[in-house]
C-alpha cells in the first residue's frame, strides 16, 4: 500500500461558542478520492479550510508527503501543492481566464506576460478535456465553465491534492457526468482529491474513501462497497432515515392554479420568465426544475404578486388576475413558502408563536378589536408546534434561534395549516438536514393526499423527481418541457436543463 | 464673442487649461489606483494641503523646489502610511476615516502656515520648461505643446505609466483582484492588506505631488484651503473616467479647459455682472452633471469600500 | 468601533507634533500687561494670526498703538479663531473677565455678538467690518470705504500702463472686494478713459490657483498692470513677478508680495476709529454708532513701494486725488 499524501491528526477547531472540528482525522492516499460527507454545520468546509491555510487548527497536526507541515496560508498551501475549488467560485469577474490563472505568479513588479500562461492552459485544457478559452472574462462564462477555469487555476499550479467543496451544487446533470470523468482522470494521475457533498447518490459514485462528520466530530468512516446510502444517512443524522418516498396513485381534481402566458422581468429588466403556462391540479404536486438563475424565483415572486407580471396571467381556484398583491392571492386561497426562510418566511427577532401566526394575526380569534388575544396565539401556535414536531425550547423562543430545519418547519406549519388550496413552495429543504427534509417531504405528500395542489421549485433535481406527478423544466425563463414523472430519466431531464430538446 | 477666436488668445486659454488640468490628473490617477484596489479615499483634498505645505515650507526654508517637491512626494506617501493603517489594518469606515483625513488637512495645514510662516511669502517654483526650444519656431502649436513646466510633462507621462502600471504587471493584476474579489486573491496567495496597502501609499504620494504641483508650479506661495476642492473634484473624476487613466485624463483636460475658458471670457467682457457667479459654478456643476450621467457605474470594483477580512 | 479610537490616537499624536513645531516658532502675539487702579482694557478676537501682514495684523498693531501712547491700559488678544464658535467663546470669555471694550474683527463673528452682547450691558463691543450694530446699546461696528483707496490705485495705474490694459482680480462679487474692484475701475477709467480695465471673479476667497490662472489669462489678453483684492491673490501676485507685470494692493502693504513689482497698496489704520470708540466708552456711551474709515480720519492710507522707481508727477497726482477724495470734489461713484 502506499504511503498516505496527506494526514491531519486530532485536528481541533474553536470558534466563539462552537466547537467546529473536534479531534478530526482524515487521511488522503495518492490516487485515492476521500469524501467528506456530513449534514451543513458539520464542520467540513472549516476542516478543508485548515487544509488550505485559511484557518489555523487549535490543536492538532499535519503532515504532507510523510513530514509535518505548518500551514499558516493559501501560499503555503499552494506551495506544497494543495489546491482547493471552492463552493463560492474564487475568481475575479472582470479579469479573464487566463488573468485568474496568473494571479498570484511572479514578482510584484514584474511584467505579466500571458503567452505562456495561455499555452499552458491551452495544454492542460486538452490533455484533462476541459474546455476554457483562456481570453474571455469570467463575467461572460457559464457557471459549469467557470467550474473548470477554477480546476484549471488548480492545475496550472500543479496540484497534488485538490479540495473540491461542493462542486456539484451548481451543475446540471450532464456537467455532474462531464465533472467525474475529469476526476477521475486526475486521480489516474496519482493526484488525491478530497471531494465534499451532501449528495448520497454522487458520493456512492465516486468515492474510494468516506469519512462522515456530525456536529465536528467522526461519526464513521467506510468505502462504498461497505455502506449503503441509507447507512450513510443514518452515520450523518444520527439516527435511521427514511430516504425513498412513495407517491401514492390518485387521480389529479380540477386546476386549481393555472399561469397563462407569464412573462416577468428579473431585477436588470431583462425578461426572466417568458411565455410561462402551465397547470397544476388538486391533489397533484408539480415539480419545476431548472439550475438556479432560470426563472424560478422571479416565477413564484410573480405568482405571490411580489414582482410585476409584464404580460399573461394567473388564475387561483378560478379567479383570474394579471395584477395580483399578496394579500389578494392569500385570499384566493394561496400559501407560500419562499426560498429564503429567513429572509422572507420568518422574522428571527419574532418568537416562534408570533411568525406561527403572522399570516392570521389580524384576524379572530387571534385578534379582538384591535387587540391581539395573547391566549388565542399561545393556544395555537402549541398545537402547531406538536402537530409538526417543531424542536425548540417553547413557543416565546426567538426564532432565530432555532436550527434551520426547524425553521423551515415553523415556516410549513404556518403555511400548511390554514385552509389554502393551493401551495407554492420554493426549496423547501436546501440547507436543512437530511432527518428535517425526510418530515417536509412526507409533510408535502400528506398535502397531496388532501387534495392540495402543489407547486415546488427546487434546485434538487433528486427531491423534484422524488415527489413529483409531473415535472417542468426551465431553461433561461421559458418551459424547455413537461414530463410525466413515469417518463422521466435524469439523462433527459439533464439535456433539458442544459438548455438542449 | 468673436473676440475669443483668436488663435492666440485660444492657445493661451488651452494651455492655461492643460496647466490647470494637472492638479486633478495626478490627484485622480493616484485615487483611481487606490480605488481599484478597492479603498474609497476622501481625505484627498486633505493629502494634497499637506503635500502643498510641506512643499512650499521646504521650498520656502530650503530655497531648493527640488528638495520642496520631495518633501511633497514623502508627505504624500506618509499620509498613506497612516491612511493604509486606519483602513486595511483597523478595518475602519473608509467613507468617514477619509473625511477625517481631509479636516485634519485642512486644519493641520492652516495651523502650520499661521504658526511657522504667517504671512504668504513668495516662493520660487519649479518652473523649468524643458521643452520650450521646441516652441520657438512652431508657432501657436509648438506652445500649446511645448511651453510647458517639466512637472506639467510628468503628469502627463504618468497616465501611460500607470495605465502599464495597472494592466500590464503583477502587481496591477493584483491591483485588479483585491479590488474586485479579495477572497479570490487571498486563496491564491495573493496578500490582499499588502496591495491594497501599497495602493494606498501610491495613490496619497500621487496627491501629495498633486499639492505639491500647485504650490511649485502655480502658485509659487501658500494659503489657507489653497487647493480650494480639488482634491473632492478629482474623486468625482475618477468616478467620470470609469477608473481607467485614459478617461481620467480626459477628465482633468475637460475641467482645466472649461475653468480658464471661464476666465478668459470674463477677462473679455463676454460674461459679467450676476452672469459671473454663475459661469464660476461652471466646474462644479459640470461634476454634478458628471456624476449623474455616468451613476451607471459600470467598472466600479466590486469591493470598493469594503475591508477584507477572512470570515466574511 | 476600532476606528475612533485610532484616529483620536493619531490626532493625539500629530497633536503633539503641531504643538512642538508652534513652540520653536516666533510666538510673540500672547501678551497682556496688568495694571491696578482703573485701568481701560481692552480684548480683540481676531481669525488669522497676529502677524499675518494682513486682516488680523492691522487690528493687532491698531491696539499696540493705542497701548504705546497710553490711550489705553492693558490688551489681550486671541488670534487664529477661523472657527466661529471658538470665536464666540472667547468673546464671551473676555465679558466675563470684564473687559471695557471688545473688538470682534471679522464680519463672521456678528451671529455670536448679537447673543452675546445683551448678557454684558456694562460692556461695550465693537466689531467688523460690518455696519450693523444689531440696534443695541453696547454695540459699535466699524467699516471701511475700500472704494477710496481702490480709486486712487487706479488713477496711479492709468498713468503706469503702456497697454492701456489693465487686469483685476476679485474672489466673489460682494462686499469690500467689490466695491475696492469698482472704485479701481472708477479711477482708472477718470484718469484715462482708453484704459480697458478687465475684471476677473474667481469665485473664491481661497482658490490661490485660480487666482494665479486669472493673472496669467489678464497677462496674455495684454494687460501690464494688475490689481486683486482678497487673500487668494498671493498667486497672482507670484504670476504678476514672474512676468514683470506692476501690481496694486489692498487691505495690507503686499510690498512684500513682490518687491520689483508692487506700485502702491491701500492700507487700513484702525487705531483712529478705536481711539475715537476708547473715547465715548471712557465718557459712558457703550455703543450704537458705526464708523467709517475714510482718508478724511487718516482710517485709509496708500502706501508706496519705496523700491519702486514711481515718476515724482504720479505720485503727486495721487495726493492730488486724495485730497480731492477728502474735499468732495471727486468721488468715486459709490
Amino acid at each position: 500500500m502506499q504511503p498516505p499524501m496527506l494526514e491531519m491528526r486530532n485536528i481541533t477547531k474553536r470558534f466563539p461558542g462552537v466547537v467546529a472540528n473536534e479531534g478530526v482525522d482524515l487521511t488522503v492516499l495518492p490516487g485515492q478520492v476521500h469524501t467528506l460527507l456530513g449534514e451543513n454545520g458539520a464542520g467540513k468546509s472549516t476542516l478543508v479550510k485548515i487544509l488550505y491555510g485559511l484557518y489555523q487548527p487549535d490543536e492538532g497536526n499535519i503532515s504532507f508527503d510523510g513530514s509535518p507541515i505548518n500551514i499558516d496560508s493559501p501560499a503555503t498551501a499552494i506551495g506544497i501543492g494543495i489546491g482547493m475549488i471552492h463552493q463560492h467560485f474564487m475568481l475575479v469577474d472582470t479579469l479573464t481566464v487566463a488573468e485568474n490563472v496568473a494571479l498570484g505568479l511572479g514578482k510584484q513588479l514584474s511584467l505579466t506576460n500571458l503567452k505562456p500562461i495561455r499555452q499552458r492552459i491551452e495544454e492542460v485544457s486538452e490533455e484533462f478535456g476541459l474546455r476554457v478559452n483562456p481570453d474571455a472574462y469570467i463575467w461572460q462564462m457559464a457557471v459549469g465553465e467557470r467550474q473548470r477555469a477554477e480546476i484549471l487555476k488548480a492545475l496550472y499550479r500543479n496540484v497534488r491534492l485538490l479540495v473540491l467543496d461542493e462542486p456539484t451544487a451548481v451543475l446540471t446533470p450532464p456537467e455532474v457526468t462531464d465533472l467525474f470523468v475529469t476526476l477521475k482522470q486526475l486521480t489516474a494521475d496519482g493526484r488525491g482529491l478530497v471531494f465534499i457533498s451532501h449528495k448520497l447518490n454522487e458520493v456512492m459514485e465516486i468515492s474510494d474513501e468516506i469519512t462522515v462528520l456530525r456536529d465536528g466530530k467522526v461519526s464513521g468512516h467506510t468505502r462504498p462497497a461497505e455502506c449503503t446510502r441509507e447507512s450513510l444517512a443514518t452515520l450523518m443524522v444520527g439516527r435511521p432515515v427514511e430516504l425513498t418516498r412513495t407517491l401514492e396513485a390518485q387521480t389529479p381534481g380540477t386546476p386549481k392554479l393555472e399561469v397563462h402566458s407569464l412573462a416577468v422581468r428579473g431585477d436588470r429588466g431583462k425578461l426572466a420568465v417568458e411565455d410561462v403556462s402551465l397547470q397544476v391540479h388538486a391533489g397533484e404536486i408539480v415539480g419545476i426544475v431548472g439550475v438556479s438563475g432560470n426563472g424560478q424565483r422571479e416565477l413564484a415572486e410573480a405568482i405571490m404578486g411580489l414582482r410585476e407580471i409584464e404580460s399573461g396571467e394567473i388564475a387561483i381556484n378560478s379567479q383570474q388576475t394579471s395584477t395580483p398583491t399578496p394579500k389578494q392571492v392569500r385570499q384566493m386561497g394561496l400559501a407560500y413558502v419562499p426560498e429564503e426562510r429567513m429572509k422572507y418566511g420568518s422574522i428571527g427577532d419574532f418568537t416562534v408563536a408570533e411568525n406561527l401566526v403572522l399570516t392570521d394575526y389580524n384576524r379572530p380569534p387571534y385578534v379582538r378589536r384591535g387587540v391581539l388575544s395573547l391566549s388565542a396565539i399561545e393556544q395555537r401556535s402549541k398545537q402547531l408546534v406538536d402537530d409538526y414536531s417543531i424542536r425548540t425550547p417553547n413557543t416565546q423562543t426567538l426564532t432565530r434561534k432555532l436550527s434551520g430545519g426547524n425553521i423551515q418547519k415553523v415556516v410549513l406549519a404556518r403555511e400548511f395549516s390554514g385552509d389554502a388550496e393551493v401551495l407554492l413552495v420554493a426549496q423547501p429543504t436546501r440547507g436543512v438536514d437530511i432527518g428535517a427534509a425526510e418530515y417536509i417531504h412526507q409533510q408535502l405528500l400528506t398535502q397531496r393526499k388532501q387534495g392540495k395542489a402543489i407547486l415546488l421549485i427546487s434546485e434538487d433535481l433528486d427531491e423534484v423527481m422524488a415527489l413529483s406527478d409531473r415535472l417542468v423544466v426551465m431553461y433561461e425563463g421559458a418551459i424547455m418541457g413537461q414530463i410525466p414523472k413515469q417518463e422521466a430519466t435524469t439523462e433527459q431531464i439533464g439535456l433539458l436543463m442544459s438548455g438542449v430538446s | 464673442m468673436s473676440e475669443f477666436f483668436t488663435v492666440a488668445i485660444l492657445t493661451a486659454t488651452l494651455t492655461s487649461g492643460i496647466r490647470q488640468a494637472v492638479p486633478y490628473l495626478l490627484a485622480a490617477l493616484g485615487e483611481a489606483v487606490s480605488q481599484r484596489a478597492g479603498v474609497l479615499n476622501l481625505g484627498v483634498e486633505g493629502v494634497m494641503l499637506i503635500g502643498a505645505f510641506s512643499a512650499y515650507y521646504a521650498t520656502l526654508e530650503t530655497k531648493s523646489a527640488a528638495i520642496g517637491l520631495l518633501m511633497g512626494l514623502l508627505a504624500g506617501m506618509f499620509m498613506g502610511l497612516i491612511y493604509a493603517f486606519i483602513t486595511v489594518v483597523m478595518h475602519a469606515e473608509q467613507g468617514i476615516s477619509g473625511i477625517g483625513i481631509y479636516l485634519f488637512g485642512l486644519g493641520f495645514t492652516d495651523l502650520l502656515f499661521q504658526k511657522q510662516v504667517g504671512t504668504p511669502r513668495p516662493i520660487q517654483g519649479l518652473k523649468t520648461k524643458p521643452m520650450n526650444w521646441l516652441a520657438e519656431d512652431t508657432g501657436r502649436v509648438g506652445e500649446l505643446l511645448f511651453s510647458h513646466t517639466i512637472l506639467t510633462y510628468v503628469a502627463f507621462l504618468l497616465v501611460p505609466a500607470v495605465y502599464w502600471l495597472v494592466t500590464r504587471t503583477t502587481f496591477g493584476l493584483n491591483v485588479r483582484a483585491v479590488g474586485e474579489n479579495p477572497h479570490a486573491a487571498d486563496t491564491l496567495g495573493v496578500s490582499v492588506n499588502g496591495v491594497r496597502a501599497a495602493a494606498i501609499v501610491f495613490g496619497n504620494t500621487m496627491a501629495g505631488l498633486a499639492g505639491a504641483v500647485l504650490v511649485l508650479d502655480i502658485v509659487q506661495n501658500f494659503q489657507q484651503n489653497l487647493t480650494a476642492g480639488r482634491g473632492f473634484i478629482a474623486i468625482a473624476l475618477v468616478y467620470f473616467g470609469a477608473w481607467r487613466p485614459l478617461r481620467v485624463m480626459a477628465g482633468a483636460l475637460l475641467f482645466g479647459i472649461v475653468s480658464s475658458t471661464v476666465l478668459t471670457l470674463q477677462a473679455l467682457d463676454v460674461i459679467s455682472g450676476s452672469v459671473t457667479s454663475i459661469a464660476n459654478m461652471a466646474p462644479a456643476v459640470l461634476t454634478v452633471i458628471v456624476l449623474v450621467v455616468v451613476s451607471r457605474r459600470i467598472g466600479q470594483p466590486a469591493a470598493l469600500t469594503k475591508p477584507f477580512t477572512r470570515d466574511a | 468601533m476600532k476606528y475612533p479610537r485610532v484616529f483620536n490616537l493619531l490626532l493625539a499624536l500629530l497633536g503633539v507634533f503641531a504643538l512642538a513645531i508652534a513652540g520653536c516658532g516666533n510666538d510673540d502675539d500672547d501678551s497682556s500687561t496688568t495694571q491696578t487702579g482703573t485701568s481701560f482694557r481692552v480684548a480683540v478676537v481676531a481669525p488669522s494670526a497676529s502677524n499675518d501682514l494682513a486682516f488680523t495684523q492691522s487690528i493687532v498693531d491698531a491696539v499696540r498703538k493705542l497701548e504705546a501712547s497710553n490711550h489705553i491700559d492693558e490688551v489681550s488678544i486671541t488670534d487664529g479663531t477661523f472657527v466661529v464658535e471658538d470665536a464666540g467663546a472667547a468673546i464671551r470669555g473676555y465679558a466675563e473677565e470684564g473687559y471695557d471694550l471688545v473688538v470682534a474683527h471679522g464680519s463672521q463673528y456678528g451671529g455670536p455678538l448679537q447673543e452675546i452682547a445683551p448678557d454684558f450691558p456694562e460692556t461695550s463691543f465693537i466689531w467688523g467690518t460690518a455696519v450693523d450694530t444689531f440696534g443695541l446699546p453696547n454695540v459699535y461696528s466699524y467699516s471701511v470705504r475700500s472704494d477710496l483707496g481702490g480709486y486712487v490705485n487706479g488713477v496711479v495705474a492709468a498713468q503706469l500702463t503702456e497697454s492701456n490694459i489693465i487686469g483685476v482680480i476679485g474672489p466673489v462679487e460682494v462686499g469690500d472686494a467689490k466695491l475696492y474692484v469698482d472704485g479701481f475701475e472708477a479711477g482708472a477709467q477718470a484718469q484715462n478713459p482708453d484704459v480697458d480695465v478687465k475684471i476677473v471673479y474667481t469665485g473664491s476667497f481661497s482658490d490661490v490657483a485660480a487666482a494665479a490662472e486669472a493673472a496669467q489669462s489678464h497677462i496674455s489678453l495684454g494687460a501690464d498692470v494688475l490689481t486683486g483684492s482678497a487673500q487668494m491673490v498671493v498667486g497672482a501676485t507670484g504670476v504678476a513677478q514672474e512676468n514683470g507685470v506692476l501690481w496694486f494692493g489692498t487691505q495690507a502693504n503686499q510690498t512684500p508680495l513682490g518687491e520689483d513689482i508692487v506700485v502702491a497698496s491701500q492700507v487700513y489704520r484702525w487705531e483712529g476709529i478705536l481711539a475715537d470708540a476708547v473715547d465715548r466708552v471712557k465718557a459712558g456711551e457703550l455703543g450704537g454708532e458705526t464708523f467709517i474709515m475714510t482718508f478724511a480720519g487718516g482710517g485709509i492710507d496708500i502706501q508706496f513701494n519705496d523700491n519702486f522707481d514711481l515718476p515724482q508727477e504720479v505720485r503727486g497726482s495721487a495726493q492730488a486725488t486724495i485730497d480731492g477724495l477728502i474735499d468732495g470734489s471727486i468721488t468715486t461713484g459709490q
